[in-house]
């Protein structure tokens, strides 16, 4: 699944680079956007996004209080949406990526702002998603739902002593855990442990995560690299003490098992958002703004998150959420965790980083 | 008849197929646990092939799959079959060039076939849009991208079908007295078939299963089940998706065996038609 990304990615690259030849002739208005225009009846609101990540009866409630009809088309993966949105065959008003593409599509000129000022309900969102780095000023996006990534266990078999990610980093070995297949979340949380930005470019910073990496998945309890869903289906089935993961993925195990728990370490940890953004090619921009402004509405937000157990960006419905999104310790990061940088959004890599010092770091842990 | 084999031989096969096949059984036992998230067995259901007949996006979506199975299977067969007759009974120039071009979408990743396709479609549209003409990529658009690989498969099933039979039938067809016509389906056309059959039958597995080309190519509000599966995995796969899966491996199957059960060497009777 991985390696179908990666080369998707590349088909999404391979376009790009074509469509700057197709697109070398100035059309009238000046726009490149590959993207193609579809039917405006202004009756149907084509959304493409993450799978099973709305309530379904937000959106049955919307398209019967509009007279609309809203399609949702889904993908698996920030690369493969990329690479279809480029190729230009798809004409969606919505799009769903998470933050670190966001920049990636703004320099395709996939975007057309989301013109936050005609949005009423866009002061319901919570300060520490305003402004973020891959969208200065919220010109794009508007955040959707977030994934903090925390330490899980399971009550019934482990607790942990301590909210450290030393439960892991230090020195015990007897602690059985399995890590997160994914080299931005797992440097991040060794980068984290040592008191380091996630989003660090310097050489000797992220040497010393190496090498506490290095020394930590050679230890006896260290038991797999896997995704969110996988790690959370090992604590259920008490194969694993800990598990890096996801909260939105725990959460969803926690509302049938209740001895799942999770919280987010102290010396803090990674979070990503995903956002909803306009294309250019929106065939529909005016009933898009209204589906943002109603996504923005604290009931409706709530309850999208009360269905798909992810983190809630929007302060008017903290009141309205699932006891399971507010009692888990760190499920909901505070004002104050974003403002002292405990947890810090996967940024692009600053510019001088080359990707490769990831890249070996990553190649030389998972075959070790 | 047969020679012992060694029994660590035999071990050794069967280890091979447990690792082939495991996956699938578990999948297919997975669509019967009474959990949502099938870490742990909690007891036998059916439930799950229940809400999967309740979504309404599962039902829209195999018509669309079937819908688009079945046609590009039409077409693609059909041209597919006339390729490889004209391959086996011409001698053309250029016909290793022209095989090598056959078999190029077979060996081309899925990958870069769907986004040139993808690019296809693009400039198509931009050449049809001047003379005031304008489609949507969905139906139309997957299906052909269908028949793009799926006629190379048919063109060379019928013609590996033909290749042990020489172009002295026919003509021993025509010294009987037979026309063009008749030499055509009272012989060549009967020994064909099979080929066809055969072609066509993966042609549809193939069809069913593609995700790549098809989740590139369906422009929006089109999805086939490869897209709603393989989407949807990112949650962790729920039990009503095992049940959907374990229901597309049975189709495939099904059609494979067929398929095998046709192209199958007769073995040889005795009689006029031994050689």
């Amino acid at each position: 699944m991985r390696r179908l990304s990666v080369t998707l990615l590349a088909g999404a690259l391979l376009l790009g680079a074509c469509h700057r030849v197709a697109d070398s002739e100035p059309t009238p208005e000046g726009t490149t956007s590959p993207v193609t225009t579809a039917r405006n009846d202004g009756r149907t609101l084509r959304i493409f996004m993450w799978s099973d990540y709305i309530d379904p009866a937000v959106v049955k409630t919307f398209e019967k209080s509009h007279g609309v009809k809203v399609v949702i088309d889904t993908f698996e993966s920030n690369e493969s949406m990329l690479a279809k949105l480029q190729g230009g065959g798809a004409s969606y008003d919505l799009a769903n990526p998470s933050n670190y593409v966001v920049q990636t599509m703004v320099r395709a000129r996939l975007l057309q702002p989301v013109g936050k000022e005609e949005l009423r309900n866009f002061g319901n969102l919570a300060a520490g998603f305003l402004n973020p780095n891959f969208d200065p000023g919220n010109v794009y996006t508007i955040p959707y739902q977030f994934a903090a990534t925390g330490l899980a266990y399971n009550a019934g078999r482990y607790t942990p002593p301590v909210d450290s990610w030393a439960l892991i980093f230090g020195p015990d070995d007897r602690v059985k855990f399995a890590l997160l297949d994914d080299p931005r979340e797992v440097i991040g949380a060794a980068l984290k442990y040592l008191g380091y930005s996630v989003n660090t470019g310097r050489v000797e910073e992220l040497r010393e995560a190496r090498n506490l990496l290095r020394r930590t998945v050679r230890k006896k309890g260290f038991e797999s690299f896997a995704g969110g869903p996988e790690i959370r289906n090992k604590l259920l089935a008490a194969q694993i003490d800990l598990g890096q993961i996801y909260v939105g993925d725990l959460l969803q195990g926690a509302a049938e098992d209740d001895r799942l728990k999770v919280f987010l370490p102290r010396e803090g940890t990674t979070i990503s958002t995903d956002t909803l953004v306009l294309l250019r090619g929106s065939p529909n921009p005016g009933l898009a703004r209204t589906f943002l402004n109603y996504v923005l509405n604290a009931e409706v937000s709530a309850a999208i998150s009360n269905y798909t157990y992810y983190g809630n960006p929007n302060r008017a419905a903290r009141p309205l959420l699932d006891p399971l999104l507010l009692t888990q310790r760190g499920a909901m990061p505070t004002d104050e965790d974003f403002r002292s940088g405990r947890v810090e959004f996967i940024d692009e890599l600053p510019p001088g980083t080359t990707p490769r010092i990831y890249d070996r770091i990553w190649t030389d842990l998972k075959s070790r | 008849m047969t020679r012992r084999t060694h029994p660590l031989l035999s071990v050794w096969a069967w280890l091979t197929f447990s690792f082939l096949y495991l996956p699938i059984l578990v999948l297919i036992a997975f669509s019967f646990n009474d959990s949502k998230f099938g870490a742990t067995w909690a007891g036998f259901t059916t439930k799950w092939y229940g809400v999967l007949f309740a979504r309404e996006d599962v039902r829209a979506a195999l018509v669309n799959t079937l819908t688009v199975a079945a046609l590009s299977t039409l077409v693609s067969t059909a041209l597919g079959t006339l390729v490889g007759l004209g391959l086996w009974r011409y001698t053309l120039k250029h016909r290793t060039a022209l095989t090598a071009l056959l078999v190029l979408p077979i060996v081309i990743p899925d990958v870069v076939l769907g986004v040139m396709l993808l690019m296809f479609y693009a400039l198509l549209r931009g050449a049809l849009e001047r003379f005031g003409w304008t489609y949507e990529n969905g139906f139309w658009t997957v299906t052909l991208a269908h028949v793009t690989f799926q006629l190379s498969y048919v063109a060379l099933t019928v013609r590996s079908r033909l290749a042990g039979y020489g172009r002295e039938l026919e003509e021993a067809a025509h010294d009987l007295g037979a026309s063009s016509t008749q030499a055509f389906w009272k012989v060549t056309f009967p020994l064909a078939r099979p080929g066809i059959l055969a072609g066509a039958l993966l042609a549809f597995t193939l069809s069913l299963d593609d995700f790549v080309v098809t989740y590139l190519t369906s422009g929006s509000g089109f999805r086939t089940l490869p897209v709603l599966i393989y989407t949807a995995v990112r949650k962790g796969v729920t039990p009503d998706i095992n049940a959907l899966s374990t229901l597309l491996v049975l189709f495939t199957v099904g059609a494979l065996v067929v398929s095998y059960l046709l192209v199958r060497p007769r073995p040889a009777r005795p009689g006029p038609e031994s050689r």
